[in-house]
């Protein structure tokens, strides 16, 4: 347990270094979220800004790593290849939890201040876990990347993977409808979007697991 | 003799190179030399030994354990400084420590403070401020500072200045006096084994070439620097390896008495380390 908790103190020292673009995003996010709530209720789109300005920063400290060839030098520390995947991921899930948890407080606060309160909360907060569950879906796509090509190396097929994945869904999705095209009638769609909070906990849970195990598959098999 | 650290047979191959039955033993509080060109293979035997690289062949045992099998109190007992990796340029000498101090459940923090006190390190400076030689010093301070019993040591001495080498060659000297720890050290800075190794290993192309104990290449091995018209006279079978350099032959002889018998007339010094390695590897 102190291991992974070394390696994720590790990426937080990271992180540390990028102090002033963290307050630099911050303050913008502030004067977004406060300019934009005069006008509307924006209580949704700030907190999915404050996910996607830091939610996805997790990537960074594998570039910070790969520089400074660090998966070599914990390797030969008593150090798991297991812990390292680990800890990434635990790193990831958290950083993107923490984002979304701080946006939709800190936009929560800022709305009810200036508006007074916030309309369909119910359904914005799901709207929140639906954008939560798509950058799960590009992080865990990312990290094996990562980690059979490099940060560099895999920026391409870090786009393109995720990209195709999608693609493919589309496809099958209009595919299917157009064999059952009554299937369309009968998908209701608010039922749907009502329950869709059970459905992104288990499309993350999904996501992680899967992600993880083939990341750690393909570190366990890497020379470094 | 008790081994801190076996190598047996070991190999491991690449599409343009291979690493053929590399076998090397370290008793207990012994300083072993592993000397090669860059590319000879030095670096992909450390990797095997650390189990970084998967080796096709052979074995590698340390305190009398399969390598793939120690515990991670068994791996609190090694210390490894790799010339080409360490943690993110971005960490300073205090990050450092409260990380290692959840890697290693024996990290001696007080230690670490007070080697970074000695060499003169400032804390809150990040890794990238510092000149190469200065993050080697971190390195060697952060396998040292959990007193492991084997250090392994890729090119320790690499970008440091003749003060710190001084320095570092007493503090390995230091590790090694209780008789239960040992070392193995990569170089291609052959001088810094002059004095520290007991035994070298010479590598080249993937294979081992020379092993010798430091003591017995001093008293049997020896270099005859002569002219090109004498060198003519000299028996092939008399020497091992010969070198032309300028006007003059160096020549490698692995009994010494005996040249010197068939030869009164030539002085025949002891032989530096790398002029071994040279001789062995670029000699005819």
């Amino acid at each position: 347990m102190n291991t992974i908790k070394g390696l994720l103190l590790k990426d937080l020292d990271v992180f540390k270094n990028f102090k002033g673009n963290i307050i630099f995003s911050i303050l913008m996010f502030l004067f977004l979220i406060i300019v934009g709530s005069i006008q509307n209720d924006i209580f949704t789109v700030g907190s999915i800004l404050f996910l996607i300005f830091f939610g996805m920063n997790s990537i960074s400290t594998f570039s910070y790593d790969e520089n400074a060839d660090s998966d070599k030098y914990l390797l030969s520390l008593p150090i798991t290849r297991k812990e390292i995947v680990l800890s990434k991921y635990l790193f990831v899930f958290l950083n993107s939890f923490i984002s979304i948890i701080v946006g939709i407080f800190v936009s929560y606060i800022i709305t009810v201040l200036i508006r007074g309160k916030v309309n369909n909360i119910g359904d914005s907060l799901r709207i929140c876990f639906l954008a939560f569950t798509s950058v799960s879906f590009l992080m865990c796509s990312n990290v094996p990347c990562i980690y059979k090509w490099g940060v560099e190396k895999g920026r391409m097929q870090s786009v393109i993977i995720p990209a195709l994945f999608i693609f493919v869904i589309g496809i099958l999705g209009c595919l299917l409808l157009i064999i059952f095209p009554e299937l369309y009638l009968n998908i209701d769609l608010i039922y749907l979007f009502k329950i869709s909070p059970i459905i992104c906990l288990i499309l993350n849970i999904l996501f992680y697991l899967v992600s993880y195990l083939i990341s750690y598959k393909i570190f366990l098999n890497k020379s470094i | 003799m008790e081994y801190n650290l076996e190598v047996i047979n070991l190999e491991k191959k690449y599409y343009d190179f291979n690493l053929d039955k590399i076998n090397i033993k370290i008793p207990k509080g012994k300083i072993i030399g592993l000397i090669g060109e860059n590319g000879s293979g030095k670096t992909t035997t450390i990797k095997a030994i650390l189990n970084l690289i998967y080796y096709d062949n052979g074995n590698v045992k340390i305190f009398g354990k399969n390598s793939k099998e120690l515990t991670k109190k068994d791996r609190e007992k090694i210390g490894v400084v790799l010339d080409d990796s360490f943690f993110a340029n971005v960490l300073n000498v205090n990050d450092i420590n409260k990380l290692m101090k959840n890697f290693y459940s024996n990290w001696n923090e007080e230690l670490y403070y007070k080697m970074i006190k000695e060499f003169k390190i400032p804390c809150n400076k990040a890794l990238k401020e510092f000149s190469s030689g200065m993050k080697m010093k971190i390195k060697v301070l952060c396998a040292i500072a959990h007193e492991p019993k084997l250090l392994i040591l890729d090119e320790p001495t690499n970008g440091l200045d003749p003060i710190f080498r001084y320095e570092i060659v007493e503090l390995f000297n230091n590790f090694v006096n209780n008789g239960e720890n040992s070392i193995l050290m990569t170089t291609h800075i052959t001088s810094d084994l002059e004095h520290l190794a007991d035994e070298v290993i010479f590598i080249d192309n993937g294979n081992i070439i020379l092993d010798i104990l430091k003591k017995k290449l001093d008293e049997e091995y020896g270099i005859v620097e002569i002219l090109e018209e004498n060198f003519k006279k000299i028996k092939k079978e008399d020497y091992l390896k010969s070198l032309k350099y300028k006007n003059e032959y160096f020549i490698l002889v692995n009994s010494k008495k005996e040249f010197q018998k068939k030869y009164q007339e030539l002085e025949v010094r002891i032989p530096t380390l790398e002029e071994v390695m040279l001789l062995l590897v670029k000699g005819e």
